[in-house]
């Protein structure tokens, strides 16, 4: 069984750019936003602390926020939240595939892209082993 | 003077103990709480528990916060900070690599070490060989 973080909050109307700026943050650490409603992530030590913190400036902010540790009633629920996770992670990760195929692929801006999702990736997706075995075996390679 | 924290350190609350003990007060004493135990000690400073003023703010890292409200100017240390903050919160800009594996080696160093009061011992180190370093470089 997972146990989840879920993150609900509630931000003053003005000024907007408080949203966006919560927005980006949640989408930098790589949280989902479930049905437009509640926030998810897994719980870990580092996504719980990141989040303690995120509350905090929510808070600081004149927001309200509220964030549970949870677990899901249905095991199925959980394959399902954790599937939404890999797709999410897996679309970067393809996307860094194909970028590597290409003929003068530039490496240093696909191992960046790499080390962001993987920073996201918390369910080691094996297309993630994939992107990291193809650019370590790129690496020395001359053209 | 007591400075109170939660258990449990890791990256910030290292760099922070160190601080404190290097910069700040040379005869800070320790204490370690249970994470969300209430009322905080009267007699302690509390630092890196939320809604404390030695806290995360604007979405900087305590260390940040102690840099600025105890108005320490040390480009050193300016960049330890920028270290920290990249390690201890979610950054769009991230200008500092070594940040991820300080972050690794702080929770390693909790993992190996008997209680937080060791941890603190040993994260002192990591950062006096961080300044050290640093310093070395910047002079050249």
């Amino acid at each position: 069984m997972t146990t989840w973080l879920l993150l609900h909050y509630k931000l003053p109307n003005k000024p907007s750019a408080l949203r966006v700026y919560v927005w980006r943050k949640l989408k930098r650490l790589g949280t989902i936003l479930l049905h437009d409603a509640v926030w998810v992530l897994p719980d870990q030590p580092r996504t719980a602390e990141q989040l303690q913190w995120l509350v905090a400036e929510i808070q600081e902010m004149g927001g309200e926020a509220y964030s549970w540790r949870a677990s899901t009633i249905l095991d199925q629920d959980d394959e399902s939240i954790t599937q939404q996770f890999n797709e999410q992670v897996d679309a970067v990760y393809s996307d860094l595939l194909k970028r590597l195929e290409k003929p003068k692929a530039d490496l240093q801006e696909i191992s960046r892209g790499y080390q962001q999702a993987a920073s996201q990736d918390f369910f080691h997706s094996k297309l993630g082993t994939l992107v990291r075995e193809k650019l370590t075996s790129k690496r020395g390679e001359r053209s | 003077m007591k400075w109170v924290t939660w258990k449990n350190i890791g990256v910030d609350r290292m760099a922070c103990a160190w601080l404190i003990r290097r910069w700040i007060d040379p005869k800070a004493e320790f204490f370690f709480i249970a994470l969300g135990e209430k009322p905080l000690p009267e007699d302690g400073k509390p630092f890196d528990i939320p809604g404390a003023r030695y806290s995360h703010h604007g979405g900087h890292c305590t260390f940040y916060t102690l840099l600025k409200e105890r108005k320490i100017n040390d480009p050193i240390l300016t960049r330890i900070a920028q270290m920290v903050d990249e390690a201890d919160e979610i950054q769009e800009v991230t200008v500092e690599p070594a940040a991820l594996g300080l972050d690794l080696i702080c929770r390693g160093l909790r993992q190996i070490s008997q209680d937080d009061y060791e941890a603190m011992e040993r994260g002192g180190l990591i950062y006096d060989a961080l300044y050290a370093q640093l310093k070395s470089e910047s002079a050249k």
